[in-house]
């Protein structure tokens, strides 16, 4: 509310954020995973004395600089756009607490590219010993990349002590990162190992693709047998009250919105379960099937199965961005009393300048709908309005936005699920009126103050 | 007895351990694997229709496994179907799963067996000596779409009822023998309890023994005969792997890929309830059949009430009964042996499948 808004009609700015971070994690997790995958088949090809096994590293690296080095960097400033544009007030607290320790990620990110680039250029060049040596230099750089930047993320859903002394240092080592460490890292070899896949069903001589597409599909070994148990102690470790929305949902979901979370849940759990039959029944058993076109079917397994376990670990924390402290549409928790008295349009610096420009009740409800609900919700596109307030009168949305305004569990259905309503009865006078007119207005939803 | 028969190429009697050595003395396990090893598939440009059959195969084993977990719930009766369906909905833990995918893999599996048809039409698969497996395809066909209508039915919500309405009148304009199979299937002249119960009947029961008998058959034929390389294909174009096990690999992952969308589907769009079906309200506003009947019943739409002497829908229904016809007779008069005769059935294909295609999008949309 301190901040402008960026509007993304029909599909909404969190799944903008959403879409290029899968990508980006796809390709980020892939340069890391490569890191132990370069290593290791560097060091099978010198032990084995085997030529084909480093023509084919030569090879898988040039695909893996271009994808992690391209891709990577185009997704990971997208993110930094979309996140800042869509999420201001959650990435002002993130660089506020973690400046110290994203300066040292960029500089471990920095290295790392530095390092790629160094070993795929020094590709006979320099004596095996030292492009060996470069390899396990590269595995170290992007695994501390991972060490740092997964602080960050593990806060945002279990921040633990630092809700209480502000250390970033309590945040940073919250409770699930080293289960999330762990299990990220397995993750990493496994992806490692899908894209393996696709460069290794390309290796002309039979015997040596047999060998390598077999050889790759070892890598997601490793995630399906220790990823359960550290899956385990990464769901003991996250908040009571979402562990609860989960096992709601197993219900309802036939009904209702609410239960995405467990569906959410459900679809990663499902698509990580067939994704090990796949990498058993097709590479694993028989390689010599395993062409280039099952390769890329087998990536976009890979690319869905990421996408859902992302996509259900962001769920975890909502309603909020950091878990207890800020919601997902920018409010503070402990600010909602002082925001209840002093009206919304009144308490955020932006929001303000812009319903000082209108004396239009409508508009300035549809500023609060901006702020408040946006973050989640589209006019008529992702979880629409549209659809959602049909044909309820402005005395029904007032009902449900006193529910809404209730912080007491008890008293407020939505807790856990929607952050709470946070502003005055003038402020909900307005935003009904606003709602109201989505579908009774003959310009519903076309009420144009961005401009102003 | 043949030695190199296992995969690594060590004899059986060595490698065996004694449960296989039992079986194998009970059932001939070793020439069963002879046989496999036999069978061949070839690979061409359009190798990648013949996964359509296992893919109509994996759905099917969903529908029996799901339709069976459904049943311990779901009661039959026009006072308790409703609320049934709603308790697997709502309170049965995974029941809202359970019947989504039920719901989701009969509609994958439709839409699969009319790509399986219409790529073996394309391809010329029906051509001697296949006749018979053509024909029991196109039976099956009407099975799957059998199953389809009376499943529809049975979780009695409005829309259910009003679409079955519309079926059963549709059903009676049949020429010669329609009135009396409308009746017989609503078990009088309205839709009740009788229909329910009958539907129920061939849902679970009639239409399976009926879907198990013919679809033996069909695997049955299509293993004697082996798989057909359309003519197109130059036979220097032609490889061939091993049914077992390359084949078989390759469709289990295929298999996995169908399932992954499968459940995508089921994740993000459940299968949903309406409100109880009352047969004494107002038809709902712009009621329309499932997908794939939708073509047909917008044909029929477009035919004004009276052609002549002829009612509008008893001969809108002639034609489509033709053109069925046609299409499954159609490995009797396409035998191969006139290239215009050959032509003649790939553009009477074509217009089918487009017609189907613009039929049920223009139904979906207006």
């Amino acid at each position: 509310m301190n901040y402008p808004i960026w509007l993304v009609p029909f599909l909404g700015g969190s799944w903008i954020i959403g879409i290029i971070s899968i990508i980006h994690i796809f390709i980020s997790h892939f340069a890391v995973g490569s890191g132990f995958y370069l290593a290791l088949t560097e060091r099978k090809a010198y032990k084995e004395n085997d030529e084909g096994i480093y023509d084919y590293l030569k090879k898988h690296t040039r695909f893996f600089v271009l994808v992690t080095t391209a891709g990577g960097a185009i997704t990971g400033v997208g993110i930094w756009f979309s996140v800042s544009l869509v999420s201001p007030d959650t990435i002002a607290i993130l660089i506020q607490n973690f400046a110290f320790a994203w300066a040292w990620e960029y500089l471990f990110f920095a290295a790392e590219i530095a390092t790629a680039f160094a070993y795929y250029y020094t590709w006979d060049k320099v004596s095996k010993e030292i492009h060996l040596k470069l390899a396990n230099l590269y595995l170290w750089f992007s695994v501390f990349t991972l060490v740092i930047i997964n602080g960050i993320l593990t806060f945002m859903l279990t921040p633990g002590k630092w809700i209480q002394t502000h250390n970033w240092l309590d945040g940073f080592l919250n409770p699930t990162y080293f289960p999330s460490l762990f299990i990220r890292i397995l993750i990493m070899l496994a992806i490692a190992g899908i894209y393996a896949l696709v460069t290794s069903s390309r290796i002309k001589d039979d015997n040596l693709r047999e060998k390598m597409v077999k050889y790759s599909a070892k890598w997601l070994m490793p995630v399906f047998v220790a990823g359960p148990i550290i899956g385990f102690w990464y769901f003991t470790q996250i908040p009571h009250e979402t562990i609860m929305t989960i096992a709601n949902g197993i219900q309802t979901s036939g009904v209702g919105n609410f239960s995405i979370l467990t569906r959410a849940t459900y679809l990663s759990l499902i698509l990580s379960g067939t994704i090990v039959v796949f990498a058993y029944v097709g590479p694993y058993l028989n390689p010599k099937g395993f062409t280039f076109g099952i390769s890329l079917m087998f990536l976009l397994c890979g690319f869905m199965v990421t996408g859902t376990t992302e996509w259900m670990r962001e769920m975890l924390r909502k309603p909020y961005t950091v878990y207890n402290y800020i919601y997902s549409n920018g409010v503070k928790k402990d600010e909602i009393l002082n925001i209840d008295k002093m009206g919304f349009l009144k308490s955020g610096k932006w929001a303000n300048a812009c319903a000082s420009k209108t004396d239009n009740d409508i508009q300035k409800g549809q500023i609060i709908f901006r702020y408040e609900c946006m973050s989640c919700h589209t006019v008529d596109g992702y979880r629409s309005m549209k659809k959602l307030l049909g044909t309820r009168d402005q005395d029904s949305i007032v009902g449900f936005l006193n529910l809404l305004h209730q912080t007491e569990p008890a008293k407020n259905p939505y807790h856990g699920i929607m952050p709470p309503f946070a502003g005055s009865d003038e402020d909900i006078h307005l935003l009904s009126s606003y709602l109201y007119s989505i579908n009774n207005s003959p310009n519903s939803s076309d009420h144009k103050i961005s401009s102003r | 007895m043949a030695t190199e028969l296992l995969p690594d190429g060590t004899s059986p009697e060595k490698s065996i351990n004694p449960l296989f050595k039992w079986l194998n003395d009970r059932l001939d396990l070793v020439s069963i694997w002879q046989l496999a090893q036999k069978k061949e598939v070839p690979i061409h440009k359009h190798s990648i229709w013949y996964y359509m059959g296992g893919i109509t195969l994996m759905f099917l084993i969903v529908q029996i496994i799901t339709g069976i977990l459904l049943m311990i719930y779901y009661v039959p009766d026009l006072n308790s179907a409703h609320a049934s369906i709603l308790k697997i909905n709502t309170r049965i833990d995974f029941g809202w799963f359970v019947r989504s995918l039920h719901c989701w893999a009969a509609n994958l599996m439709i839409f699969v067996v009319f790509l399986h048809l219409f790529s073996t039409y394309f391809m010329k698969a029906y051509r001697k000596p296949r006749e018979i497996t053509w024909l029991i395809g196109m039976g099956l066909l009407v099975l799957v779409m059998g199953f389809g209508f009376t499943g529809y039915l049975l979780p009695w919500d409005q829309v259910s009822l009003f679409a079955t309405k519309i079926g059963l009148d549709i059903t009676s304009k049949v020429p010669v023998l329609g009135d009396q199979l409308a009746t017989v299937l609503r078990g009088g002249s309205i839709i009740s309890q009788n229909t329910l119960s009958r539907f129920f009947a061939i849902h679970v029961i009639i239409l399976p023994l009926l879907l198990f008998g013919l679809l033996g058959i069909h695997l049955l034929l299509i293993q004697l005969q082996g798989i057909s390389t359309p003519k197109s294909i130059k036979v220097s174009e032609v490889k061939y792997e091993k049914f077992f096990p390359d084949f078989i690999f390759k469709d289990l992952l295929v298999w996995i890929l169908a399932l992954n969308v499968l459940f995508v589907l089921v994740t993000f769009l459940p299968w949903g309830l309406g409100e109880e079906a009352d047969p004494f309200a107002p038809a709902p506003i712009g009621i329309k059949p499932e997908w794939y009947f939708l073509a047909m019943f917008q044909f029929l739409k477009l035919i004004p009430a009276y052609i002549g002497p002829i009612e509008g829908e008893l001969f809108g229904i002639t034609i489509i009964g033709l053109i069925v016809l046609i299409l499954g007779l159609v490995p009797f008069w396409d035998t191969g042996a006139s290239k215009k005769l050959s032509k003649l059935a790939t553009y009477f294909g074509l217009i089918v499948l487009l017609s189907m295609i613009i039929f049920s999008i223009w139904g979906a949309l207006s």
